[in-house]
């Protein structure tokens, strides 16, 4: 009796588990399918009501327009695309893959050197012993608690100041100042739970301070290594209000710009900017799912302590 | 300043001496190496962070107008007098506590509950636990695109879903709608700032011994009882880091209300965070603008040593 009771309790707990499931991977994946899904449509079904569930002869037209799009727009051929056929691509569109490159560079770029920034001074933090030591710590912390928007508009000044307004160098120092002190953070807290011995014996057998750092440290804080570049990198990308202030033309202007100049249009072509959408989504969740053990590891090391 | 010996302090703990001898001695070999080190990223913080931030704290004391630039007056604190006096900036400074709120606590509650299951055994966990950094991951330009578009009121989604389940009998105009926009905003960021809570939650979880659960059986005590006795205050640490860091970003949010309303519809969705951006770029009178974003500053500076001074006090008892 006991044992059906209990294998009709572990049937009820498991239905429930894939209850659970399934409601969740509809709230978490729900919003991104519907992306997905109204990109690979013509703009006609896109705009059907009422929308369906599936996609609706599928394609990846939206996608083969953002290629073709450094074809010169001229007056004819904009005339001839019409709207209500999805044809219509907005008129900034060909800025699209220039823009993609950008992100891809300075989000590199960011990533690349806070590691070399943070590593250094997380490394010193950790365990060097000097004056003024709690003061670094805490004035690189402090340096986020203003809001973004009150330092927009000196970034400026001093970015014209530096004559790399509209620069992608402009950006990638704006960008490292925003991501190093939460890296840095990281790094000390994860630096600080390697037994200091190692540190020690590194340093007694002769070894310099960046030789401890590269041949002992960087390698054994892996996770936190690779957290540090994913969280530089994926900030970059993702970046919108400085972006958009410091970036004019596109020279330098990153993917969440042109979007959300097609997103603030008035002609608002649904499946195309999608496609755009969708082209920004996948490089970060790629990274996401490839390093998800890194990224759970190294983010919340120390964090969760206290 | 010549050559140290490298060897002479380098692990010596240097015990108290005076001042004035603390400031006269030169810098041993490892403090001067410490310097070299931090050298380059205090560099870039000192131009990119420093200046900014004290500029701007400088401009708040000026009544700086673009449309005037000749006569730019110091005027003391006149600018956060005149903002706070503002009938709008405390509506906006309203708005700012009710996104605060529906965001931190609907973050805080999915978060929690997300991390529960997660922390379960079951087939598909892991399939789960990699689609949840999905909206992590997620631009947030392309969060408020797609928000937009499932909200849309001709063709968005949200409209097909609910009236296919005969939920609402007509369409919707959702983002338009004063009464809702606040809302639907925050239902954008909650989406976006889960998963990040959740993990921190689901960690801390993780490192609560077993052995607590199976006294906690032993003693008797049901699923819901192990939850309050054991769990929550084993949870405490991660959740008041949740509760900090989810207050500090969604006090300051901006990108949502670009994307989606721009202030509206009327001032519906004017947050503070939008003010300043308005009273900056559209008005451009610098001074107000920057000190509302102070203001801003100060208020979550205030709130997050309140709360951790409030969790940390309970937890010491």
């Amino acid at each position: 009796m006991t044992s059906t009771a209990a294998t009709i309790r572990l049937r009820g707990k498991s239905l429930m588990l894939a209850l659970i499931s399934a409601v969740f991977a509809f709230y978490v994946a729900g919003p991104v399918y519907w992306l997905v899904k109204t990109s690979l449509e013509p703009e006609a079904r896109v705009t059907a009501i009422p929308p369906t569930l599936l996609p609706q002869q599928p394609s990846l037209a939206n996608f083969e327009a953002i290629v073709r799009t450094n074809d010169p727009i001229t007056y004819q051929n904009r005339r001839q695309a019409d709207p209500a056929t999805g044809n219509f691509v907005p008129s900034n569109a060909r800025n699209l893959l220039p823009s993609l490159w950008n992100s891809l560079v300075v989000g590199l770029a960011v990533a690349l050197l806070n590691i070399a920034l943070s590593a250094t001074a997380a490394y010193a933090i950790a365990l060097i012993k000097f004056r003024g030591r709690d003061l670094a710590l805490y004035s690189i912390l402090v340096s986020r608690v203003i809001p973004d928007i009150a330092l927009i508009v000196p970034l400026f000044l001093l970015m014209r100041g530096l004559g790399v307004l509209d620069t992608k160098g402009g950006l990638v120092m704006t960008y490292l100042a925003v991501t190093v002190p939460f890296t840095t953070f990281i790094l000390i807290n994860y630096f600080r739970s390697v037994p200091v011995d190692l540190y020690k014996a590194a340093r007694i057998d002769g070894c310099s301070h960046l030789g401890v750092l590269r041949h002992v440290y960087l390698p054994l804080a892996m996770p936190a290594v690779v957290a540090s570049l994913m969280f530089a990198f994926l900030t970059s990308w993702n970046e919108f209000l400085f972006a958009l202030i410091l970036t004019k033309s596109i020279q330098s202007q990153t993917l969440p710009i042109v979007i959300s100049s097609f997103v603030l249009d008035f002609t608002i072509n649904f499946s195309f900017v999608n496609a755009a959408g969708v082209l920004a989504i996948v490089p970060p969740v790629i990274l996401a799912v490839l390093f998800e053990r890194y990224i759970v590891s190294g983010l919340t090391a120390g964090a969760v302590k206290g | 300043m010549t050559l140290v010996s490298p060897s002479a302090s380098s692990e010596r703990e240097v015990v108290a001496p005076g001042r004035l001898r603390f400031a006269l001695r030169a810098p041993s070999h490892d403090e001067r190496s410490a310097l070299i080190l931090l050298a380059p990223l205090l560099i870039v913080l000192a131009v990119v962070a420093a200046f900014p931030i004290l500029y701007s704290f400088a401009t708040s004391l000026f009544d700086v107008n673009l449309v005037r630039p000749m006569r730019q007056p110091f005027v003391w604190f006149d600018n956060y007098v005149q903002m706070l006096g503002e009938t709008r900036i405390r509506i906006a400074l309203w708005r700012t506590a009710v996104f605060t709120v529906i965001t931190v606590a609907g973050t805080t509650l999915t978060a929690l509950a997300v991390a529960l299951f997660l922390n379960e055994t079951f087939r598909g966990r892991r399939i789960l636990a990699i689609l949840l950094l999905v909206p992590w991951a997620t631009p947030s330009v392309v969060n408020g695109l797609m928000w937009k578009w499932i909200y849309d009121s001709n063709y968005g989604v949200l409209n097909g879903l609910l009236s296919a389940l005969g939920l609402i009998d007509h369409y919707k105009i959702w983002l338009a709608d004063p009464d809702k926009t606040l809302y639907l905003i925050a239902n954008a960021a909650i989406w976006k700032q889960m998963p990040l809570s959740a993990i921190l939650l689901l960690v801390t979880m993780k490192s609560i011994p077993e052995d607590l659960y199976k006294a906690a059986r032993v003693d008797g005590a049901n699923v819901l009882q192990r939850f309050l006795h054991v769990t929550l205050p084993a949870l405490r640490p991660g959740l008041m880091l949740v509760l900090v860091y989810e207050t500090m970003i969604s006090i300051r949010h901006f990108d949502l209300f670009m994307l989606l309303t721009q202030g509206g519809p009327g001032n519906a969705s004017a947050t503070l965070s939008w003010q300043i951006y308005v009273e900056t770029f559209r008005s451009l009178h610098f001074g107000t603008g920057s000190a509302l974003a102070y203001i801003l500053a100060f208020i979550t500076l205030i709130l997050g040593a309140l709360m951790i001074r409030l969790g940390w006090r309970r937890e010491a008892r």
